[in-house]
């Protein structure tokens, strides 16, 4: 069969399946066994996919994800997420949109400590979103800068999705964690910029009111008790990669227990909080997992089938700059996430696109950074872009999706910028990985 | 029968509270390791193998328990459109999908699961481990997950029923 046929026929059932409400993780385990009947020409080669399928998942670097998982979620039954940004509230006086402002920060540091875009823009949603109102913040401004800010948990580390990622395609996890650092930060003080010219454009969209500021004293003591903690946790998990002292694996776990230290300090750890942060460790990770497991073969497919090879020999064969085949890339994946999850579009789109950047000079880590960076930009697009979904879940009654994404909109033209930024300095991606030699 | 369905509820939320238990012995067991190394301690050569088949385990003991609960992320992008009628089913035919298809992985783990108890391999890694322990627990997983699946098909429950606000994911 030629390679193009091969390749319409493997990704032409995933979609065909996933359309269908297949589960994801089904998709690819009915597309394997399909797919080996065609490929192979009988089903002597199911038993193999069965031993295949254990191949990836088995892997010491998967281990950050379920940690990075736990982290977040311990983070936040323990109620210390509600502990930074107490400390954070009191650092912004009397200034217009200054909830904006702290959603920002609060965001960036959240996504510091928690390994997933869901839960983050979940939290500042319920957070945020009620005293923007009580406020007077217009819908713009109240769910906008949430939106922006949820989705730097997919680049800042700790990132489960940035581990999966830096697994499936087999590059250094360690190294595309910490690439993500710099460009999250970036991206943080573009949506600052962002909400500042919001504001000088509709300056009642978000008006200032009076808040009774603590003493300096005071304020000191509420940061170094409420955030500086934080901090050391972040070394933990961020510092510790960098330096060599730990694999991102046993950081991840540092990070858990950082959390739980912190958390018995402060007197807020309790088995409540243990077993919710396990249980939703067990939901999202295994999901995830079970996915990865039954997309491992499929990979396996594409190669054997000889529809990575051959789509790869054609995109190279013609004369144009890399560039334009990046942009390419970038809009398969703003439509693929049109309609499909991150992970569902990591696993299909990998196998194809990482070899195919390797071969046009990308550096890898950037390159993984900009498809986590697309991947975050994809959350938020409709028609059915997840993290507008969580947001309309926490949203006042009556608020519609176009609202929502009309809302999300200035933010990802920071995306955009970001992408752009980086093109032009690819040393804002790769100046820290380079550090770790 | 009534004895047969509380047997196996109870065993698919045991299964996943296992789960939990062994990712956090993993977590635990990554702790322990690396503070017996920062003091100058040999680290258990066991712990990297272990955590590795945990990932594995930890994996396929939930699974089944996910799909119960309809925590396995799926795209409703297309089927929400459709009339109810067809709509339903769409539902049932990937129902009966679900089914051959766990069956099929089942079936084939079964026969690689007695391979391995009678070949006594042993797979090569920090330490060396009977290659049967890996396979154990995937069987049991697809056995279970076609038993979920008929659960919908015989229409116990609806698979589709949950928002899209409600779902996870990374």
């Amino acid at each position: 069969m030629e390679w193009y046929w091969a390749l319409a026929t493997l990704i032409g059932m995933v979609i065909f399946f996933m359309a269908l409400g297949v589960p994801v993780a089904f998709t690819f385990i009915t597309t394997n066994i399909i797919g080996v009947i065609i490929f192979y020409g009988s089903t002597a080669g199911w038993i193999q996919i069965a031993d295949n399928s254990t191949q990836l998942i088995t892997r010491f670097t998967l281990g950050p994800v379920p940690m990075f998982i736990m982290m977040g979620a311990l983070f936040f039954h323990t109620g210390l997420a509600i502990r930074v940004f107490d400390g954070l509230d009191v650092l912004f006086g009397k200034l217009p949109g200054r909830l904006c402002f702290l959603t920002v920060a609060g965001g960036s540091l959240f996504s510091t400590l928690t390994g997933s875009s869901m839960a983050n823009t979940a939290m500042l949603g319920s957070l945020m979103v009620p005293e923007m109102q009580k406020r007077g913040y217009n819908w713009q401004m109240s769910m906008g800068p949430i939106l922006g800010t949820g989705g730097l948990a997919m680049i800042i580390p700790p990132s489960a999705l940035g581990v999966l990622l830096a697994s499936v395609a087999s590059i250094d996890v360690g190294k595309l964690l910490i690439a993500g650092f710099l460009p999250g930060f970036v991206l943080a003080g573009l949506y600052a910029a962002m909400i500042t010219l919001q504001l000088k454009l509709r300056p009642g969209s978000a008006p200032a009111y009076d808040v009774e500021m603590p003493p300096v004293a005071e304020r000191i003591k509420l940061v170094c008790v409420n955030i500086l903690p934080m901090g050391i946790i972040v070394f933990m998990v961020v510092g510790f990669i960098i330096l060599g002292w730990a694999t991102p694996t046993e950081a991840a776990a540092f990070g858990v227990f950082g959390v739980m230290v912190v958390a018995a300090g402060f007197r807020v750890l309790s088995i409540t909080a243990i077993r919710t942060a396990v249980e939703a460790t067990v939901k999202v990770g295994a999901m995830v997992f079970f996915i990865i497991m039954s997309s491992t073969v499929f990979s396996q497919l594409l190669a054997f089938s000889g529809a990575s090879a051959g789509l790869l020999k054609w995109a190279i064969s013609f004369d144009i700059s890399k560039y334009w085949v990046l942009l390419l890339m970038f809009f398969i994946l703003i439509a693929l996430g049109m309609f499909m999850d991150a992970t569902s579009m990591m696993l299909i789109t990998v196998p194809i696109f990482f070899p195919l950047a390797e071969q046009l000079g990308f550096d890898l880590i950037w390159f993984g950074l900009f498809v986590l960076m697309t991947f975050e930009m994809a959350g938020t697009t409709p028609p059915f872009g997840l993290l507008l979904y969580v947001m309309l879940g926490v949203a006042p009654k009556g608020t519609t999706l176009y609202q929502v994404a009309a809302a999300a909109f200035p933010f990802l033209v920071c995306d955009a910028i970001l992408i752009l930024m980086m093109i032009q300095w690819p040393q804002l991606a790769l100046w820290l990985p380079s550090l770790m030699g | 029968m009534d004895a047969i369905v509380k047997g196996y509820n109870h065993a698919l939320h045991g299964m996943a509270a296992l789960a939990g238990i062994v990712i956090f012995a993993a977590f635990a067991m990554i702790v322990v390791d690396v503070l017996m190394r920062i003091v100058g301690l040999e680290p258990f050569v066991f712990i990297l193998t272990t955590v590795e088949y945990i990932l594995l385990w930890f994996t396929m003991l939930a699974a089944p328990y996910l799909l119960r609960i309809k925590g396995h992320v799926f795209i409703d992008a297309v089927t929400q459109f459709l009339p109810p009628k067809i709509k339903w089913s769409v539902a049932k035919l990937v129902y009966i999908l679900g089914i051959t298809a766990c069956l099929i992985y089942g079936y084939h783990l079964v026969i690689l699961l007695i391979e391995s108890i009678q070949s006594g391999e042993l797979d090569m890694r920090s330490f060396e481990i009977p290659i049967w322990i890996l396979f154990l627990p995937m069987p049991f997983c697809y056995f279970m997950c076609a038993v979920e699946f008929c659960r919908y098909l015989i229409g116990i429950d609806d698979m589709y029923s949950q928002a899209i606000q409600d779902r996870e994911n990374v």
